[in-house]
């Protein structure tokens, strides 16, 4: 018997009504399992994504 | 005939740009119901560019190597008056009222825009077997696939219907259709050419660039469309240098080129291996060294990569796949409907990791100067083919074609495709140079030494 360690696709598809064939279903799988193992590498002190900035505006841009 | 040697006899006055423009049209109208590689051909419009660059010429007024040329644009770039449908039934009626950022460019340049070139449903897949359009073909065997997305632009390089084209590359989209077709192409740094007006799939991951039948062609036609661009927030203003690489015999003494001696060469069509090594033993007899280097786990850096695609591109279709989902063909939909249900968490993680991953391989290009590496692992497929076998077991062709490609997109480095050899069934094989960031020149230069050694894009397609 497999132990999923991920989340239930096919759930959380259905939850928004969608349908997804099975090699997607085990696509999401693989691609969720090898996410998971890739945490190691994760730098949690990092800022997760570009930072947010407000720019300043160009004279004509603003409105 | 390359983009230079035209460029070089319009100079001459050995040939007009209406005559160049007349011989791709011709080349249009008869391979075109075959192999499927044009949309919207504007050949009316075409002609009268052409005679605009001829007065222009014999006037005196040169605008550069592209004057003249006869082009064509992948249609997922916008272009003024002109249909751009990106291979979907969802635009299949949009006519923008202005010109994209590279279509611009190349338009300043002197190109003359042929018409657009058909593509994977929204760039979203490497067959190009279009449910909406048709299937391109492979001109080297018309039941192959040529690659994609891009795959009406190289196919139209690769057959003489136009001398240049554009493409884009979110996962591959310009080197598998390159290595597919025997072409040349560049995947330049994340932010060298600007993608405004382009139809986005991936916006941290697509990548404008241009397919030529030569490296040196490649080189003009993308110093014609480098460079900042406001319109475009990932941009980056930084000076663009002279990208041609030097006529005459160029020595590779004091290169080192890393030859991964994971993943890469991993799981591969013997003849493409053989090809590509022949293209490595190549570079050690013009000076340059092979380094065994060890890369970070490619099948991990291809997931960061799918996870932010399928993130983004469902993102980017959210309003339209909401309103019109019977108009996607089954395989995007699918795509999109799977990253409809990815946690957000896997896509900031995974923007965190490619980070870390870039900082590998940037070291890694601290040692040497550039990658070599196959672009596909296979010849190209038959159109339909699903699976392959390599190497004894059975691979799906979708990641057979993307699993080389794929992550450079993640990291944003640049890489030159080109022409590694040919099949024994006659069937062409690329080849990637993979180098440090903003180093397109160096990794043009070394491009076109090995392409002067081993110059497999004189086996032109004959039709």
């Amino acid at each position: 018997m497999s132990i999923s360690l991920g989340p239930d696709w096919k759930t959380l598809a259905a939850a928004q009504k969608l349908e997804l064939p099975d090699q997607s279903i085990a696509r999401l799988e693989e691609l969720g399992k090898t996410m998971l193992g890739l945490r190691g590498m994760i730098d949690w002190t990092e800022e997760p994504a570009q930072v947010f900035q407000v720019l300043e505006v160009n004279e004509g841009d603003a409105e | 005939m390359t983009a230079l040697e035209a460029a070089a006899a319009l100079r001459a006055r050995k040939v007009s740009s209406v005559e160049l423009t007349v011989q791709c049209l011709a080349q249009i109208e008869k391979l075109n119901p075959t192999l499927n590689a044009f949309i919207t051909v504007t050949a009316t419009t075409a002609l009268a560019e052409a005679r605009k660059a001829d007065e222009e010429l014999s006037r005196g007024q040169d605008r550069g190597p592209l004057h003249g040329i006869p082009v064509a644009h992948k249609d997922l770039l916008c272009t003024n008056g002109v249909r751009t449908t990106s291979g979907s039934k969802v635009f299949s009626s949009y006519i923008p009222n202005f010109d994209a950022a590279v279509v611009e460019r190349w338009r300043e340049a002197g190109a003359v825009m042929l018409g657009k070139t058909g593509l994977h449903e929204h760039a979203y897949g490497i067959t190009s077997t279009n449910p909406h359009f048709g299937a391109i073909r492979n001109p080297w065997n018309p039941e192959c696939i040529p690659g994609g997305s891009s795959g009406g632009s190289a196919v139209a390089v690769a057959t003489g219907m136009a001398l240049l084209a554009t493409g884009s590359d979110t996962g591959g989209s310009i080197r598998v259709p390159a290595s597919y077709c025997g072409i040349a192409g560049i995947k330049a740094t994340f932010g060298r050419v600007s993608k405004f007006g382009a139809l986005p799939l991936g916006f941290t991951l697509d990548h404008m660039g241009p397919l030529g039948r030569t490296v040196r062609d490649v080189a003009v036609a993308l110093q014609a469309m480098a460079g900042f661009d406001r319109r475009d927030s990932t941009s980056v203003n930084r000076p663009v240098p002279d990208y041609l690489p030097p006529e005459g015999e160029i020595s590779l003494k004091g290169v080192k080129i890393g030859m991964p001696v994971n993943f890469f060469y991993e799981k591969l069509d013997p003849q493409v291996d053989n090809a590509v090594h022949f293209m490595a033993y190549t570079a050690q007899d013009l000076g340059a060294e092979l380094v065994d280097v060890r890369v970070p786990d490619g099948r991990q850096l291809n997931t960061v990569a799918q996870v932010t695609l399928l993130a983004e591109a469902a993102s980017v279709h959210e309003p339209y796949i909401r309103k019109q989902r019977s108009s996607y063909g089954d395989d995007v939909r699918t795509l999109i409907d799977m990253g409809r249900v990815l946690p957000a968490t896997d896509y900031l993680q995974a923007q965190r990791l490619r980070k870390r991953m870039l900082g590998v391989y940037q070291n890694i290009l601290k040692s040497v100067d550039c990658l070599l590496v196959p672009s596909t692992a296979i010849f190209a497929p038959k159109i339909g083919q699903t699976e392959v076998e390599i190497a004894g077991s059975m691979e799906d062709t979708r990641l057979a074609s993307t699993k080389l490609v794929r992550g450079f997109n993640a990291l944003g480095l640049p890489v030159v495709a080109l022409p590694a050899g040919f099949s024994n069934a006659g069937l062409p094989v690329g080849c990637q140079l993979v180098g440090r960031a903003w180093a397109e020149r160096a990794l043009l230069r070394i491009a076109a030494a090995l392409e002067d050694r081993a110059p497999h894009y004189k086996r032109a397609w004959q039709g």
